[in-house]
């Protein structure tokens, strides 16, 4: 958390490499750029419903982001929270399928954690593996992102359809006890609140719980953990869980509060934008929080640059991997121009 | 007056603020060896990576044959004659011993099979110098010995004119670094200018024509051989306080075994243990010799905890170390330094402080205690900022920093593997004396270290491994020497030489 | 009775061949790429610009060769974004790799959205008039083109190339120790970005061949996460190319075999059915680690990145 002048430096230029990229790719679009960042910031931040969308982006985002940074912490790089997301939204969905009259009182809260259990499963194997066989959790939650997707396909193509709605490929609307609190007449809901409780409580997790010193040993030198008694395998899993349960609640959100059903589209590339935004942040939570939004502003704006401005749907994603690149190539041209740098 | 073949005028070398090779000047003439004698961290490597390219200098320039070198990287070197064969070998295990003489020899053909000419030609040497070595097996599958035949014979493929040898005979039994003196003079004969970076005396003893001592960065001297005595060389190198003085302390009375290990049995890629047993009594301290790479490492990790054993246990006052379950455990109660301080025992994005409790820190207790600041200044840590962090240290510091927190406060056993690996003089003296603290007020030693003459010094009783197994337990009763000891390393008479 | 199971097995053959064609171009890029050390997790990317724009130019010339050639020149343009950023600047490598996969995931979705329901011109089939009459050969070479000989070719070339050739050599050198190359004279930047284009070079082809030859139609992100299994099966064939043809092979056996199940009357979900391809790889990748618990093949500077 220390903002030292290198910090600064980083964030700065980068800021700046990223602004002058978003131009460039208006200009190569046709479109008049600076008129354009101005539309992409009035429809992310100017009025309270750009704001209400953008939050509404902003929640599974930061969750699928916490769901990267906490693997992360221990070096891990796990990609696998798109595919937790949807394990969460099945798991979750399959509690209001199987007693849809519970209360809200009841329903939420269950809902809620089987959505987790789910999530937190799908974070499991991966871990398992890692663990045990040191199969590269990179690939093996990239892989499997793909799985969970065409399982959603699956059930509500088959047993899972509602007969009610002939041709359309969705479960029951849910019940009302199932749907999660929104504010008035807003895409924001409850989740949104879990969300910036769980940065805030992992942020003090992982600086002053019991535990943070061990992850952070273990992350620095794996070894010098095992040394002193510390057991990666067991981390590895126990982080990976934890990592896909907060995903699987973004999964559930997603469905309950936004579409109100099960539904093959659930999410648009939250899980790799979350990625995106942890690896930002150095996976603290946070600094995560601040950039999930803006970059859930930028993804509800480039929403509303498709429809208004006729720029392709496409450059949201564009967009990001160009934020990216630029993130990744920052330090290290900053680096290098530094006095004293060895080849 | 000969003229000389290659010349430093006024080379500095910086690496950001640290100075490794300040205004130096040296030359160097065909058909002499040139010694270049110094302490570890004197600047000897850096000076010669100069020439070889791998360093490009920070100012000041070197000429080769009267002209400013136009090298700026091996490739270069090699194709101007230069070779050099690194105190690590720059062998790659993973390929046979043919690929790698194909790898650093200018000429390699092409398209690379048994029957043209040129691979051939690559392997013509290595039948000469080592015809027992196959050259389709693996490096990895090579003694240490062997490899530097290897390292030996790419750099005669390439003709080189310079041949630059970093410390060649710290891997070396004593009947290995023998062969290697004869065959170092043999070069010199044919008219080869070899340059011996060094920090024994006995190499110089053996094979050098002219000395130059670095100490700190400069060369402080450069003498032809016989100008001055082997004792003023030794001050020169290491300035002021000379003296290295070792021994243990005495034995107590009554032998209470401490650390006992019964039959350890664990393997690794490339190494297994088999059946090594041991016992250590409280105020004992047994030194470990064995050439590197014959399962030391492994033997302490298993010790530490840190690698499973297959079969068998180790107890320290009767309660086994090893018999860990897989959920978290206590640290080890063993005083543990391993080999490579920065790989294997600090986390480097930690202050020293941390690094100093990690103990504390990994059984969930936050509080750093206050003896940080003393245990840094006892230990010579420099700088002693508690708040820095461990990646800013140097490798030197880095290793007193792990004796630190391992010998630091008393502990029931000590295993200490070459602790003082890269440290100077006076630090050495220090972690002698810590250790020997430690064995003083009971606690079991086991030292693992290869330079034979401290074990000798200061151990009271020593232990041969040799591919992985115990081959002899030695009372150090006056009698050991560096031939009978690395005879037992090699499992070769004294006399006879190594093919 | 012999006749229908030579003919079932030549279907079964020549299935099992044309799914892998695609894979074996990019697990061999990929392949070749981690043997100096570097991991491109971009390959997804690659392989689906080269399955973009190799499908576009066979749509506008007509030339399906055309379009392979301009397919894996795609692939060569993105390789070098990854290049830049983990050469140039020192960028995390897996990070880099994800990177160039957004960036190309909404290129071509872009690019690609006028590219649907157009139709390619195949590559011309193997079957001649010497085979055509014949019983068996003439169905198994009537459904083949040249992308599979080619792809069995690339590979042997290449698993000889590696172990014969200096370069071959210098390339194993580099993913072994980049610092050790580099105190032999060989210069690791280089060589890792020539394996970097390679590998660029291959996916895009592989890319191309998918949208071109195998499936003959353009949809968004459809490749659907086969560069990714490209990584995994790297792994599985322990870093070695000649492996990479039994490799791709097996996966694409897997891949057929649940297909044919569908036709032989099974009530699965076709949707349960698309799981396959990326289950079997985990359970490959899971059988091969098991098998040999170490990666003692992995190339020695790659570890630093991966493990």
């Amino acid at each position: 958390m220390l903002v030292n002048r290198d910090t600064f430096l980083v964030v700065s230029a980068t800021i700046l490499a990223f602004f002058l990229l978003i131009i460039g790719f208006f200009i190569l679009l046709g479109k008049p750029p600076f008129e354009m960042i101005g539309m992409l910031l009035t429809y992310a931040l100017g009025d309270a419903y750009s704001i209400s969308q953008t939050l509404a982006k902003t929640t599974p985002i930061l969750l699928c982001a916490l769901a990267a940074a906490v693997p992360g912490r221990l070096g891990l790089i796990s990609v696998g929270a798109e595919g937790q997301l949807y394990a969460g939204a099945i798991t979750g969905t399959a509690i209001v399928l199987a007693a849809p009259d519970l209360p809200a009182a009841l329903m939420l809260p269950m809902m809620l954690v089987c959505a987790a259990l789910g999530g937190a499963f799908y974070g499991y194997i991966p871990g398992i593996l890692r663990a045990r066989l040191q199969i590269n959790e990179t690939i093996t939650t990239l892989v499997l992102n793909y799985v969970t997707v065409l399982w959603v396909n699956a059930l509500v193509f088959g047993p899972w359809k509602d007969p009610a709605s002939q041709g359309w490929p969705a479960t029951i609307t849910f019940p009302s006890a199932a749907i999660l609190p929104a504010l008035p007449a807003s895409r924001i809901h409850l989740g949104l609140l879990i969300a910036v409780a769980f940065a805030i409580a992992l942020h003090f997790f992982f600086t002053r719980g019991a535990s943070s010193q061990k992850i952070q040993i273990l992350a620095g030198n794996r070894k010098v953990g095992e040394m002193f008694g510390l057991n990666f395998g067991t981390w590895v899993i126990a982080l990976m869980a934890m990592g896909g349960a907060i995903a699987g609640i973004a999964g559930i959100a997603e469905v309950s509060a936004i579409q109100g059903r099960l539904q093959p589209t659930i999410s648009i590339g939250y899980g790799l934008t979350g990625f995106l935004v942890s690896w930002l942040s150095r996976h603290q939570p946070l600094i995560i929080l601040p950039v999930a939004f803006l970059v859930g502003g930028l993804v509800a704006a480039s929403d509303a640059l498709q429809l208004f401005a006729k720029v392709p749907a496409a450059s949201a994603i564009i967009l990001q991997g160009m934020l990216f690149a630029v993130a990744l190539a920052v330090p290290g041209i900053i680096k290098s121009m530094r006095p004293g740098y060895e080849r | 007056m000969q003229k000389a073949i290659a010349c430093f005028e006024n080379v500095t070398r910086r690496f950001g603020d640290l100075i490794a090779v300040n205004d130096a000047n040296l030359e160097i003439f065909p058909g002499e060896v040139t010694a270049i004698l110094g302490e570890n961290g004197a600047g000897k490597s850096t000076l010669m990576k100069l020439l070889y390219g791998v360093h490009l200098p920070s100012s000041g320039r070197i000429l080769i044959n009267g002209e400013p070198s136009a090298i700026t990287g091996p490739a270069d070197a090699m194709i101007n004659g230069v070779g050099m064969v690194f105190q690590n070998f720059s062998l790659l295990s993973a390929l046979t011993v043919r690929d790698n003489l194909l790898l650093a020899w200018p000429k390699t053909p092409y398209w690379v099979s048994e029957n043209n000419k040129g691979t051939k030609e690559v392997l013509a040497n290595l039948t000469r110098l080592a015809p027992h070595i196959n050259p389709h097996s693996k490096v990895s599958n090579l003694s240490v010995g062997e490899q530097q035949l290897v390292e030996l014979c790419k750099v005669l493929n390439i003709s080189a004119r310079i041949v630059i040898l970093d410390e060649p005979t710290s891997v070396l039994t004593p009947a290995e670094s023998r062969r290697l003196h004869g065959f170092i003079r043999q070069l010199a004969d044919e008219g080869v200018s070899v340059v011996l970076i060094t920090h024994k005396l006995a190499d110089v003893e053996a094979c050098a024509d002219r000395i130059a001592v670095m100490r700190k960065g400069q060369i402080v001297d450069v003498s032809p051989r016989g100008q001055k005595s082997m004792s003023e060389i030794v001050t020169l190198m290491m300035g002021s306080d000379v003296k290295r003085e070792i021994s243990p302390p005495a034995l107590p009375k009554k032998r209470v075994e401490k650390l006992f290990l019964n039959k350890i049995c664990a393997t690794a890629p490339g190494m297994s243990l088999k059946d090594i047993s041991l016992s250590i009594a409280a105020g004992e301290v047994v030194g470990l010799a064995g050439v590197a790479g014959n399962g030391q490492a492994l033997l302490a990790e298993v010790l530490a905890g840190i690698h499973p054993a297959t079969s068998g246990d180790v107890a320290l006052d009767g309660i086994s170390l090893i018999r860990r379950n897989q959920m978290e455990t206590l640290a080890t109660p063993l005083g543990y330094i391993p080999e490579l301080p920065r790989k294997n025992a600090v986390v480097e994005n930690m202050t020293l402080a941390k690094n100093l409790n990690l103990r504390a820190l990994a059984s969930g207790k936050a509080d750093v205690n206050n003896e940080v600041q003393d245990l840094l200044t006892r230990f010579h840590v420099n700088p002693p900022e508690i708040d820095r962090y461990a990646s800013t240290l140097s490798g030197g510091n880095l290793q007193k920093l792990v004796s630190a927190r391992e010998l630091g406060r008393p502990r029931a056993a000590i295993l200490a593997c070459y602790p003082t690996m890269g440290l100077d003089i006076s630090a050495i003296q220090m972690i002698y004396r810590e250790i020997f603290a430690q064995a003083e007020a009971g606690a079991a030693v086991l030292w693992i270290s290869e330079d034979l003459d401290d074990l000798i010094a200061g151990s009271h009783r020593i232990a041969i491994i040799r591919d992985g197994q115990l081959v002899a337990v030695k009372d150090n009763d006056g009698k050991l020497n560096r031939d009978t000891l690395g005879a037992m390393m090699t499992g070769l008479k004294p006399e006879r030489k190594v093919a | 009775m012999s006749a229908e199971l030579l003919t079932l097995l030549g279907a079964w053959s020549i299935a099992t061949l044309r799914s892998a064609t695609p894979l074996i171009f990019t697990t061999l890029g990929e392949t070749l790429t981690q043997r100096t050390g570097i991991i491109n997790l971009g390959i997804e990317g690659e392989m689906l610009a080269g399955a973009c724009v190799g499908f576009a130019v066979g749509v506008a010339t007509g030339n399906p060769w055309l379009g392979l050639l301009a397919g894996a020149l795609a692939g060569v343009a993105l390789s070098c974004l990854h290049a830049a950023l983990v050469l140039g600047a020192n960028a995390n490598q897996i990070g880099s790799g994800l990177a160039v996969w957004m960036i190309a995931l909404g290129t071509t979705s872009y690019f690609g959205r006028a590219l649907v329901g157009n139709q390619v011109t195949p590559l011309p089939d193997l079957g001649s008039q010497l085979t055509d009459g014949l019983p068996f050969l003439g169905s198994f070479f009537g459904q083949m083109t040249m992308s599979v000989p080619l792809a069995i070719a690339a590979v042997a070339f290449a698993a000889w190339w590696l172990a014969h050739t200096r370069t071959g050599i210098q390339w194993q050198a580099v993913g072994e120790s980049a610092r050790i190359s580099s105190e032999n004279g060989i210069r690791p930047k280089v060589v890792r970005l020539k394996a970097i284009l390679l590998g660029g070079l291959l996916s895009g082809f592989g890319g191309a061949i998918l949208s071109v030859d195998y499936t003959q139609t353009w949809a968004q992100d459809m490749t659907k996460g086969r560069g990714l299994i490209s990584v995994g099966l790297v792994i599985v064939a322990r870093w070695k190319p000649v492996l990479v043809l039994p490799i791709c092979i097996i996966f694409g056996l897997a891949e057929v075999a649940v297909l044919r199940m569908q036709t032989a009357g099974w009530s699965i979900s076709p949707h349960l059915l698309a799981t396959t391809p990326y289950l079997v790889v985990l359970l490959i990748l899971i059988i091969s680690h098991a098998a040999a618990r170490r990666d003692t093949d992995m190339p020695a500077d790659l570890r630093r990145v991966f493990a």
